[in-house]
């Protein structure tokens, strides 16, 4: 038993220590570093959502917002307020937890695409208010976000080099997280509720308790994410809102296949090397990740892994399908 | 502002809302399908429908079927590469593959058309109508009829046709349809084709109202979850009501309060009616 | 007479995953035949009658040939087959609930001519033969009882002109007299013309009526015979004892 437990640390802490390495191994130059970071950010932003669809099996499309809430709350914090990291990360997430609870308030009622369409409207909405608030310096944007200083350890991060160990750190924490809540209470009562509803509420699970509760996890992690965009950029606009971070967390949710640990985190980095280091432009890039996205739902039900079913070990895995099929009416 | 005319418009608008939608009113209530490429799908409408009388010199009325065509074909591919996905009803990877769809579409567009923004100009939208003190164009009056006709028609398809019945059953049981010798993967073909060349329509009439630009598609799509939602998902006459409400209350709600936040402020009406009211919203299959 | 079968299956084999459901050498169902399917919970009668038609609300692996009228029809989808002559009323829905009776009995069908050996009921001989149907015919199928369903999923098939009719367990959920009702109007169609298998559960019900008796146990064929024949099977008797055990 304790072997059995020390074992598995050894297997799960060797990875994250050689982790931390994979810039140094790809030559340790700057755009290796810019990618790195990038991967790390946009994965935990992914992780956020990837909660939501593969556990909860409903399909946010505000995820974006909470990404948007740790951007803004950041940059006000931090170049209006003069607030460290420490305090720009509570303060995003507070902030997430905010319009989290709001939004799962307002939906809690709602299921499958009534849901997803009103998430998609709150986007919609998200972003004209960032496009016309002057608070939030409208369409230009706020600039002057301060670099990365702890004082209190001492740590400067002035470029990605420097934000690579908080980057990393970061991923770690919101792989853990998710790895954690599916191994919960709560995350075994997502699943109930996602793949049997009714059998979820005779055995005792409060569906839509449930669903604040997941959906209250899920915002903190994307806005985290959004924190240290921000510090990474030095400054935010609306694009934060784009559609395309709302396409690429999907993406990086089903492309490898679902409910795989580490699947968000390969998904970000295999759009991300595509995009950074084999581009064809921006608008062929956008067809291409748009192609990805379907050619995964529509011809491999189990992500970019099931064909590789060697591989499979590697991740480990729940089968378990993401849409249900809608129950019968009578 | 002249009350009559902040009717006027709102009325024009609240077709043009109606019309916009009118694909996805199809798609939920006759096939329970959903699509949330529409947006893009519209403002490719929008530029074939462009692309056609600048580029290719075609006269408006037959620039019209021309994005109607395309309209049918892109819905076309799109049911026909998730078919399965629809033959198993799972409606959250239609719903992330819709996405991908109308992201893809958006990539294209701007390649295909560019980035910058265009002029639709059509002859109808340059003839100005006065009427005592009121303005409008002869555009807004195409807008207006069409949207009537269009409405007229399809309530009178799907409750009094053949098709109509045939579409109402797939979409309340398909294996059950299937018993009945209907071919249902036709069916969900023909509704997606159908709603392809709905929003082409809409787009050939409403996009000359403003300035067109191929990454409005995210934008646009919510006045269609908006009417849909509020007339009672799936409903046609419903969508019409929702469509000309909304327009109205966007039209004087641009004019009295703030024109920018007017989406915005439709919204949360929005909200408003599904925080009071979820259970009105409950999707009836084949409704009308 | 015609002595080809109407209705023929060869080599039939259902599984389900992993699990053989059914798997059936031969079948055969004559010209203006009621043939019965009987068995325990579980042994494979909507299996059998499903896979006729290829279709299922799971998904099964189905091989085997399916004949009508000597085509082989087991290549063509659901409907298809059903344009073809060959529907199935099925287990538990069997009616659009959203629609009025008026409309579940509007025919899906084509204007082609039906074929041979088939006819297409119209709707006011459905209504002659159900006049129960005809005071309901505004109600909406969810408003309708269990027995009113069932005669609206017969009428419906009807109308589409069967050349041969599968029923699944019609008389499930009603009363004792409505079923030995529904049974005898069964009957009283294949008098007239039409060619049926009929599942049922209620072999003492089914017995009355059919020509020929399948008793079908763990996805095979535990015995076969006519009416009087399997009667007094101590088979039947065991099967469904068996069963309860
Ligand atoms: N969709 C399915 N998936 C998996 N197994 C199935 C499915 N449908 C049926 N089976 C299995 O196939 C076998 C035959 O089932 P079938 O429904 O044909 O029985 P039946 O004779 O019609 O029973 P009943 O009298 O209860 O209707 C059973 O063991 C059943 O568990
Ligand atoms: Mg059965």
């Amino acid at each position: 038993m304790i072997m059995n437990t020390g074992l598995k640390t050894i297997l799960f802490a060797a990875p994250a220590v050689l982790g931390f390495f994979v810039p140094m191994a790809l030559g340790g130059s700057g755009a290796v570093y810019a990618a790195c970071v990038l991967v790390a950010i946009f994965a935990v932003m992914s992780y956020g959502l990837d909660i939501i669809v593969s556990d909860l099996g409903e399909v946010s499309l505000a995820h974006t917002v909470f990404f948007a809430a740790g951007a803004y709350t950041t940059a006000l914090l931090s170049a209006s307020a003069g607030m460290g990291p420490i305090l720009s990360l509570a303060g995003s997430i507070l902030v997430a937890l905010a319009v989290a609870a709001l939004l799962g308030f307002v939906t809690l009622q709602l299921r499958e695409f009534v849901f997803s369409l009103v998430t998609y409207a709150v986007a919609v909405v998200a972003a004209t208010i960032a496009q016309n608030w002057s608070f939030l310096g409208g369409s230009d944007g706020l600039r002057g976000i301060p670099p990365f200083e702890i004082s209190l350890l001492g740590f400067s991060a002035r470029n990605d080099q420097e934000l690579w160990p908080v980057a990393y750190l970061l991923l770690l924490v919101a792989i853990y997280m998710v790895s954690s809540f599916r191994r919960s209470k709560l995350g075994k009562a997502a699943m109930m509720v996602h793949l049997n509803q009714r059998l979820a509420v005779t055995s005792g699970v409060d569906p839509q308790q449930t669903r604040l509760q997941v959906f209250l996890l899920s915002a903190p992690i994307t806005a985290s994410a959004g924190w240290l965009y921000a510090y990474q950029r030095a400054y935010i606009s609306a694009d934060v809102l784009e559609a395309y971070f709302l396409i690429l967390m999907l993406t990086a949710v089903v492309v490898m296949g679902r409910r795989l640990l580490l699947g968000p985190l390969a998904g970000v980095a295999l759009i991300l090397v595509q995009e950074k280091f084999f581009s064809f432009g921006g608008y062929v890039d956008k067809i291409i990740l748009g192609s990805v996205l379907i050619v995964s739902l529509a011809f491999l039900p189990n992500g970019i892994i099931g064909l590789f079913a060697s591989i499979r070990t590697l991740f480990p895995r729940r089968t378990m399908p993401i849409g249900k099929t809608i129950p019968e009416r009578s | 502002m002249n009350l009559t005319q902040q009717l006027v418009n709102g009325i024009v608008l609240g077709h043009a809302y109606a019309l916009i939608a009118i694909g996805w009113t199809v798609l939920l209530g006759v096939a329970r399908l959903v699509n949330f490429g529409h947006g893009q799908m519209y403002m490719l409408g929008a530029f074939v429908t462009w692309y056609g009388i600048s580029r290719l010199g075609l006269p408006y009325i037959l620039a019209i079927p021309l994005a109607m065509l395309v309209g049918v074909a892109v819905g076309y591919v799109m049911q026909r590469v998730m078919l399965q996905l629809t033959l198993k009803q799972d409606l959250v990877s239609i719903m992330i593959v819709t996405l991908g769809f109308g992201y893809v579409l958006h990539g294209a567009a701007a390649l295909f058309f560019g980035s910058t923004g265009q002029i639709l100009s059509t002859p109808l939208s340059m003839e100005d109508v006065y009427w005592g003190d009121l303005w409008f164009t002869y555009q807004d009056i195409a807008i207006v009829i069409v949207a009537i006709l269009f409405f007229a028609a399809l309530k009178y398809i799907i409750d009094r046709t053949r098709l109509g019945r045939l579409a109402r059953m797939v979409a309340e049981d398909p294996q059950l349809a299937e018993l009945a010798g209907i071919n249902v993967k036709r069916v969900y073909l023909g509704v997606f084709a159908f709603e392809g060349a709905a929003v082409a329509l809409a787009a050939a009439l409403v996009a000359p109202r403003t300035p067109i630009l191929t990454s409005m598609g995210f934008d646009e799509v919510i006045i269609t979850f908006v009417v849909v939602v509020l007339g009672g998902i799936g409903s046609v006459l419903g969508s019409y009501l929702a469509g000309l409400a909304l327009g109205l209350f966007v039209a004087f709600f641009g004019a009295f309060v703030s024109p920018a936040y007017a989406m915005a402020a439709a919204f949360a009406v929005l909200i408003a009616v599904l925080v009071i009211r979820p259970g009105g919203l409950a999707v009836s299959p084949g409704g009308r | 007479m015609n002595t080809r079968p109407v209705l023929e299956t060869t080599d039939l084999k259902v599984a389900y995953g992993g699990n053989l459901a059914l798997d059936l050498p031969r079948i055969a169902v004559r010209e203006r035949e009621l043939v019965g399917v009987v068995g325990a919970n579980g042994a494979g009668k909507s299996t059998l009658v499903n896979s006729l038609l290829g279709w299922s609300r799971g998904s099964p692996k189905v091989s085997g040939k399916v004949l009508l009228d000597g085509r082989d029809i087991s290549a063509l989808p659901p409907h298809e087959r059903v344009k073809a002559g060959l529907l199935l009323i099925p287990e538990g829905k069997l009616v659009f609930t959203q629609m009025s009776t008026e409309e579940n009995l509007a025919s899906t069908a084509d204007d082609a001519p039906a074929g041979q050996g088939r006819r297409r009921y119209s709707t006011d001989e459905v209504y002659a033969l159900f006049p129960r149907l005809y005071e309901r015919r505004h109600h909406l199928g969810s408003q309708l009882s269990g027995g009113e369903r069932q005669m609206l999923g017969i009428a419906r098939a009807l109308r589409l002109g069967p050349r041969a009719l599968l029923l699944d367990e019609p008389s499930i959920g009603l009363a004792p007299r409505l079923v030995s009702t529904v049974l005898e109007t069964v009957r009283s169609l294949v008098d007239s013309g039409l060619t049926v298998l009929l599942v049922e559960q209620n072999v003492h019900a089914a017995i009355e009526v059919v020509d020929r008796l399948i008793l079908l146990e763990r996805g095979r064929i535990l015995a076969e015979g006519t009416a009087s024949e399997m009667r007094d099977d101590p088979r039947i008797a065991e099967a469904y004892l068996g069963a309860h055990v």
